[in-house]
């Protein structure tokens, strides 16, 4: 087994062609260690949400590679993606995107269905006692809070013990407490499960959970901060054009 | 104000071009159909007896018929193409307009596209009435010293007639959308919806009531009549009636329908994904499912009905092939139109459904998947509409085959039920295809 769990190579993606090219990403190398928290930040238009979509081949990149625990993923059909994200990426999105007439168990449940196996009842409901919701494995996403939804889509991301579990402004949606409550499982399940988690994030608070943070200017990357705290991100935040011009 | 909500109408309509048309054929084609029989009735006036009386019962009873189903279907269509819009008025509400400005904006878009279809319906209709008069007395119907004689009277008052369901519809549509506070994120519609509102199980114990009752007085009176034809018009709107009725109450009929199809689905993942979806948000498939039980009940019921009448009546008689012919025409714009409702119906609910689609693709569900759990979704529909609609035809094939001596069962043309349910669910799982093809997302 690699120890790298996500690995991206000079990656580059433009939209458009000819005077109306954009770039969204040029020329981003980063790797993601096993057991890693990381944060990626950057300002609106920075390339982070192109990132996270190249990273779960969800969009095809214009140049570069991307390897998943190892493998190179870049010119998989579009077939193999949607196994490799079923089976080897977890997701947490900013809107939870739960299947409103699923179950919260049922919903947890649904990649394994998805690849045609048999659900693991004892695994979905450990997973749900472990992000506190054992007690609502059967209530609909309706009747569940903002908060709560987020925790089931954790739960889920976490059923396939993936490579990587990529979120995408998880809290985006949530009040601060619910918001820090939804932090510390994915950092739980870093400290605990050994998970790999990589997160899109606007928020300095939110980036503060992470082991690291990864600063995208202009599609490249600007900086770096390990061991960050809230304030040295929200100050680092304030200066990321001193980044780019050093 | 005025001229500024008119401006808004105008431009959103350019935006959604798919519902509006749906809007547009459903009510030009509602015009149509009204309109032919209405001028029929109308031409009874100057028409010496008894030509008078049977223009009368085509065109008001043969009519009448159409017209329930018409009205139901342009009131439902234009109730998915409002429902659909909710996001769009939460944001319309948010930055500033009232409930009322809204429901105007609403009453404005449906109004504009209605009038345009009821004005080119009603110029269809008064060339449609001249066929169908044509076609009734070639067919030796009526005398040939009879003629068509009908203005714009009986025309007009279908077109209004249909244009008043649109209204009514868009009204309560407008009003469910309108009501509670202004917000951006609409709820996505999750699962059970609580219990069905009383005045809807009222119509349909109404229509239900009223079509057994007839079906009761066929076999109890006309049934002993002399007129042979006694019988044909107390049960032929039997089953149309009861079909209707029953899917007034399709979304609970298919919330408990789809229990027993769940056992028999298997457990791979599209049936998973499929019989959840049908069972929890009933209300979303109930609009399939209501013109499928119509049509299928609509056509049985009438199609065996003519057949039965062909069989036992003497071969020949003038009148009997006329009115197989009617009843045939009669099923075949029905038909039409109901199809056109389940295509409808179908490219509205998976339109609604496209975020949740992709959601789904982004987990992981190959298109494959995606796709087949719709299909799925239909099958399901279609499974539990052939059965409710051939119960509803029960309502007319069983009296009528017992006033003319058959018994319960009638003696033949009962390969017409499976042959009208083969060709429904066909169209069903033919429409679910093309609308998921055309609208499912792909995430690249």
């Amino acid at each position: 087994m690699s120890e790298t769990a996500l690995e991206v190579q000079d990656l580059t993606r433009t939209y458009g062609a000819g005077d109306n090219a954009v770039t969204a990403l040029a020329g981003v190398d980063l790797a993601f260690r096993r057991g890693s928290f990381t944060a990626v930040m950057g300002p609106s238009g920075s390339g982070k949400s192109t990132f996270l979509s190249c990273a779960a081949g969800l969009d095809r990149p214009t140049g570069g590679r991307v390897l998943v625990g190892g493998t190179d993923v870049t010119d998989w059909d579009e077939e193999r993606r949607t196994r490799l994200r079923r089976e080897r990426i977890g997701f947490v999105f900013q809107g939870f995107h739960l299947l409103p007439y699923l179950s919260a168990a049922q919903n947890v449940a649904l990649p394994s269905r998805l690849a045609g196996k048999r659900p693991d009842r004892e695994r979905v409901r450990h997973l749900l006692d472990r992000v506190g919701l054992a007690d609502r494995a059967h209530h609909l996403p309706g009747s569940l809070s903002g908060g709560q939804q987020q925790r089931v889509a954790i739960a889920r991301a976490l059923l396939s013990a993936p490579d990587v579990l990529l979120a995408d402004e998880p809290t985006g949606a949530l009040d601060s407490t619910t918001a820090r409550q939804v932090l510390g499982l994915l950092r739980g399940s870093v400290v605990d499960l050994g998970q790999t988690v990589v997160m899109v994030t606007h928020d300095p608070v939110a980036a503060s959970y992470a082991g690291e943070v990864v600063f995208l200017v202009d599609g490249r990357v600007a900086g770096r901060m390990a061991h960050p705290t809230a304030d040295a991100v929200a100050g680092q935040m304030a200066h990321l054009d001193e980044l780019v011009s050093a | 104000m005025n001229a500024a909500m008119n401006g808004l109408a105008l431009r959103s309509l350019r935006h959604r071009p798919r519902a509006a048309i749906a809007t547009f054929l459903a009510v030009l084609l509602g015009t149509l159909l009204i309109g032919s029989f209405a001028t029929l009735a109308e031409s009874s006036s100057g028409a010496p007896a008894p030509d008078d009386g049977t223009l009368v019962i085509l065109g008001a009873v043969v009519g009448g018929w159409g017209a329930l189903i018409v009205l139901f279907s342009v009131a439902s269509t234009v109730g998915i193409t409002t429902t659909q819009r909710a996001a769009e008025i939460g944001l319309l509400r948010t930055i500033g307009a009232t409930p009322r400005q809204a429901r105007r904006l609403i009453a404005r878009e449906t109004g504009a596209i209605a009038l345009a279809a009821a004005v080119i319906g009603a110029l269809a209709a008064s060339v449609g009435g001249r066929l169908l008069f044509d076609l009734i007395r070639s067919g030796g119907l009526v005398s040939d010293g009879t003629r068509y004689d009908a203005g714009p009277a009986s025309v007009a008052g279908a077109a209004v007639l249909v244009l008043a369901a649109a209204a009514i519809a868009a009204a309560v549509a407008a009003r469910r959308a309108t009501r509670g506070p202004a917000g951006v994120l609409v709820r996505e519609s999750g699962g059970e919806q609580g219990r069905m509102r009383w005045w809807r199980v009222a119509i349909a114990l109404l229509l239900v009531g009223y079509g057994i009752a007839m079906a009761v007085v066929t076999v109890a009176v006309t049934a002993h009549a002399d007129d042979p034809y006694a019988a044909m018009s107390t049960s032929g709107s039997s089953s149309i009636l009861v079909g209707l009725g029953l899917a007034v109450l399709a979304p609970v009929l298919l919330r408990w329908g789809a229990g027993p199809v769940r056992l028999l689905a298997g457990t791979s993942a599209t049936a998973h994904l499929a019989s959840y979806n049908t069972v929890r948000r009933a209300h979303l498939l109930a609009g399939v499912l209501a013109p499928v039980v119509v049509l299928t009940s609509a056509a049985v019921g009438t199609l065996v009905l003519v057949d039965i009448d062909a069989r036992t009546l003497p071969a020949g008689t003038p009148d009997s092939d006329t009115i197989a012919l009617l009843n045939n025409v009669v099923v075949g714009m029905l038909s039409l139109f109901a199809a056109i409702m389940v295509v409808n119906a179908f490219v509205a609910t998976v339109a609604h459904r496209r975020e949740e689609l992709l959601r789904l693709r982004l987990l992981g569900a190959t298109s494959r998947q995606v796709r087949g759990s719709v299909v799925a979704e239909a099958g399901i529909v279609a499974a539990i509409g052939v059965v409710l609609g051939t119960l509803a035809a029960a309502t007319t094939v069983v009296p009528f085959a017992v006033a003319r001596d058959e018994g319960m069962v009638p003696d033949g043309g009962l390969w017409l039920v499976p042959a009208v349910a083969a060709a429904v669910v066909v169209l069903t799982l033919g429409s679910a295809r093309g609308a998921v093809r055309s609208a499912a997302p792909e995430p690249v």
